[in-house]
């Protein structure tokens, strides 16, 4: 029996680079909002003076905020052409077709940081899919997909590498 | 701000200062909103919970990371900083939960000239069970270059 890895056909997909996206300028506001919501006072988030005179020269955001001043590709739509989860077709993965068939959750991920992501930044993204594994284990079927982004700013300096695994089942439902 | 801490400060074992998070469905719907992340689960508790059989809304995995970010860039202090970060998703983090964010020294070395440490990472709910489990590297200024 073949397995559903090969009946998706995904494997052709390893070493598909996704295409460049670059996001709008980083605003003073998108940043003091994220390190609300994340309940971190580091005073370079949102007070210009203590950031100015910190080791960046200025405002800047959480370090983990950086895929998020790209925008999520392809999610900002109107309701009605999101799926009934809410989510858009970006599963963390350059597109593969079928993707929607399985529901996906985040396996784990693995960060470098280089730079800190400042206000007024335009950052781009880069994707490159570079594994896809298949176990099948008591619970059923799982697959594995592993991509790493790299995040660039304007001046083409590297921020950060972020090598993420979403993990795919078959949809109960 | 507190001082600075020195490579040579630190010992293989030592474990680092606890960061205590509160999840609650502010912060969570904040998150998400000002993210733009429309996955249901984050925000629509019967769909969370009667369609996709979770206890609650969940928090986004990535909230775990920004607390790792905030524990460990806030113990590299000024001259310090998080260079790697490795998470695996384990358990979801709900709302009403006191999470303990946490590591321990698990190897340090001098590379090119930087101090490295290794950390061992955990972020425990309230009853110690690790939900979102790491490791790390923090690069910390050498006393003696200075």
């Amino acid at each position: 029996m073949a397995s559903l890895l090969d009946e998706l056909g995904w494997r052709q997909y390893i070493g598909k680079e996704s295409e460049p996206h670059t996001g709008e300028p980083v605003t003073a506001r998108d940043i003091r909002r994220y390190a609300l919501a994340i309940d971190d006072d580091n005073p370079i988030f949102y007070d210009e003076a203590a950031a100015k005179a910190g080791k960046y020269g200025g405002l800047t955001a959480p370090l983990n905020y950086f895929s998020w001043s790209v925008g999520v590709p392809g999610a900002e739509k109107p309701v009605k052409d999101l799926g009934e989860d809410g989510l858009s077709s970006f599963v963390g993965v350059p597109d593969i077709p079928r993707a929607w068939d399985l529901g996906w959750v985040r396996g784990g991920e693995e960060l470098e940081f280089f730079r800190p992501v400042h206000v007024n930044d335009r950052v781009t993204v880069q994707g490159t899919l570079v594994d896809i594994k298949e176990k099948v284990g008591k619970s059923g079927t799982l697959i594995f997909v592993t991509s790493e982004f790299t995040y660039t700013n304007q001046d083409g300096e590297l921020l950060v590498k972020h090598l993420i695994t979403m993990i795919a089942t078959p949809r109960k439902d | 701000m507190t001082d600075q801490i020195h490579f040579e400060d630190i010992t293989v074992g030592q474990e680092i200062p606890t960061l205590a998070k509160s999840v609650n469905t502010v912060n969570i719907t904040m998150y998400v909103a000002t993210v733009w992340l429309m996955d249901r689960i984050h925000f629509d508790y019967p769909f969370a919970v009667e369609r996709r059989g979770l206890p609650h809304i969940v928090a986004p995995g990535n909230m775990a990371c920004d607390y790792y970010v905030q524990l460990l860039t806030d113990w590299a202090g000024e001259r310090g900083a998080l260079r790697k970060l490795k998470v695996q998703f384990r358990s979801f983090m709900l709302p009403g939960m006191t999470l303990t964010c946490g590591g321990r020294v698990t190897g340090t070395r001098v590379e090119d000239g930087k101090g490295l440490v290794d950390l061992e990472l955990w972020i425990k709910n309230d009853e110690g069970a690790t939900c979102v489990p790491g490791s790390g590297v923090v690069e910390l200024p050498l006393r003696q270059a200075a």
